[in-house]
């Protein structure tokens, strides 16, 4: 039975577009020039500040929306896909619906979601983008790209006054190594909370420059190019490192670096190796002290942590850390006022 | 099961379709108020099950009937046709003195009503009940694409929009020059 949405009264309209889904509103969106104004204009009264929109340009491109943060996995949170770029030569078999035809693009309909099918990428992925902010009236909140994808890292920045807050480097399809990439992608300004990156990078790759500053680094593999002097740049509150290479005595100069004052808005560091290091031998000058006190951090993402039997070390000024060594496993907080939380 | 008589506002109401009152109930004796739509069938409702609309609550409110007062002067709503205004008043009694919970049972399943139930829920100003029916319109469109959309809302197409512009521009001249032409008759 149809129902004549556009004979509601405005308050009535209001509630209803409310309750649909991100994908939902897109979709209807394509339903008329009149509709999408519709939108639009509700958006721009009602901005839906909780949702965050992302542009994912790997495998093709999406843009997607987070609506809720999974707090234990930064990576896992709840992506809601609203609108899809393929290449042109997909559309004939992959559409469930009838194409529509566009001066610029072919939309179809699959896997409930609408589908714009261009011959050109970045045309495509440019133009999702600005439709879906443009809609919601919402900026660009994340990046999820690859290294063919750099360009994106500009453009978006140079499209809003707000920086991106979510930057994820994912590791390029051919498994060859990409230094050039990786170092083109660290000297951009990049995101102001969170930066992930995954791509490979060879035994050689080295990184002269500044990093942050930011609230996040997690470099989630290949973490060997990560040198001393690297770390006591990095300016980050919480750093996360997987695959480093980073020795015992690295280890204790980043700490008398941190306890003379080095880091100081550092908050969180993860170290994790391939090899078996011990990170237990602490030099004495850093007068860490054995403790059996049970503590708890909480990442920025809501993931929680517990130190059992850690060492507590202090900085010149007061401020103190619980480090806590394994095989191949260092973990150190710093308990800033912020962060202090009793398990 | 509800209260509903045919006739004119003297007509004496049935007993409402509330369950009867438990012994934890109230000692003051429960009010009751009288409605009716387009069909001038009148319902008999509790005070209690007239609180889910803001616009009785507040008519109520404002009016300080007394019960011989509230029979005799029933609530006139000329603008909702008589079923949808019986489908209103049962959700009320069902839901007296409680909140609708989120998966609500009880509520009207008829979806060739729903438009004309929206449009009096939202006059009557049931909050819970517009939202209801809200998610039920939304319902309609999972997992649709935009031209099913178009056919279950009744979106008019760009081209169907652009000629019903068209013509509204175009009787809207026509209905400027006749005024025109009237007024330069009203000057001779």
């Amino acid at each position: 039975m149809p129902f004549p949405i556009l004979r509601t009264p405005f308050v009535v309209l209001s509630e209803i577009i409310s309750i649909l889904e991100p994908s939902e509103i897109v979709t209807a969106s394509f339903c008329s020039k009149n509709v999408n104004r519709l939108l639009k204009r509700h958006y721009q009264q009602r901005k839906p500040l909780e949702w965050k929109l992302v542009l994912d340009y790997h495998c093709w491109g999406e843009v997607y929306i987070i609506t809720k943060q999974q707090p234990d996995d930064l990576r896992k949170n709840q992506r809601k896909p609203v609108l899809l770029i393929r290449h042109i030569s997909q559309a004939r078999h992959e559409s469930e619906h009838k194409l529509i035809e566009t001066n610029e693009y072919k939309r179809g309909f699959t896997s409930k979601l609408p589908v714009l099918y261009f011959e050109d990428q970045v045309m495509g992925s440019k133009m999702i983008v600005d439709y879906a902010s443009d809609l919601f009236n919402l900026d660009i909140y994340g990046l999820v790209i690859d290294r063919d994808c750099i360009w994106a890292i500009d453009w978006i920045n140079n499209r809003q006054e707000k920086m991106l807050v979510y930057f994820n480097f994912m590791k390029n399809k051919c498994n060859c190594n990409g230094d050039e990439a990786m170092d083109n992608v660290l000297r951009k300004a990049l995101a102001s909370d969170y930066i992930i990156l995954k791509d490979i990078v060879s035994d050689t790759y080295r990184f002269d420059g500044k990093l942050g500053p930011a609230g996040l680094l997690f470099i989630e593999s290949y973490g060997h190019w990560v040198t001393l002097d690297n770390l006591i740049n990095f300016d980050f509150i919480e750093i996360m490192i997987d695959e480093s290479r980073l020795s015992v005595s690295d280890l204790n100069s980043f700490l008398r670096h941190w306890r003379a004052g080095g880091l100081p808005r550092l908050a969180f560091l993860a170290l994790k190796c391939k090899t078996s290091t011990i990170f237990e031998n602490f030099d004495e000058d850093l007068q860490a002290v054995e403790t059996d006190e049970v503590v708890q951090y909480r990442l920025s993402y809501g993931k929680k942590l517990v130190f059992r039997n850690g060492y507590s070390i202090q900085r010149m000024d007061g401020v103190k850390a619980t480090i806590k060594g394994y095989i191949g496993f260092f973990l150190m907080a710093v308990w800033h006022e912020r962060a202090v939380d009793s398990a | 099961m509800s209260s509903t008589e045919q006739g004119t506002s003297s007509a004496a109401p049935a007993e409402p379709t509330t369950a009867p009152e438990s012994a934890a109930a109230p000692e003051v004796p429960e009010s009751f108020y009288y409605v009716h739509g387009k069909d001038k069938v009148v319902h008999k409702v509790s005070a209690g099950a007239l609180q889910h609309s803001a616009l009785i609550h507040g008519m109520i409110s404002n009016l300080g009937y007394t019960e011989e007062q509230a029979k005799a002067n029933p609530f006139p709503f000329e603008n909702i046709d008589g079923d949808i205004l019986q489908m209103v008043v049962d959700w009320c009694n069902q839901h007296k003195g409680k909140p609708t919970p989120p998966e609500d049972t009880n509520l009207p399943k008829q979806k060739e009503k729903l438009f004309d139930l929206v449009l009096a829920v939202n006059y009557l100003e049931i909050k819970e009940l517009l939202t209801y029916c809200c998610k039920q319109v939304a319902m309609m469109v999972k997992g649709k694409s935009p031209e099913e959309i178009r056919e279950i809302w009744m979106i008019p197409t760009d081209a169907e929009d652009e000629a019903a512009e068209k013509e509204a521009k175009k009787r809207a001249g026509k209905e400027a020059a006749g005024e025109t032409a009237a007024a330069a008759g009203d000057a001779k």
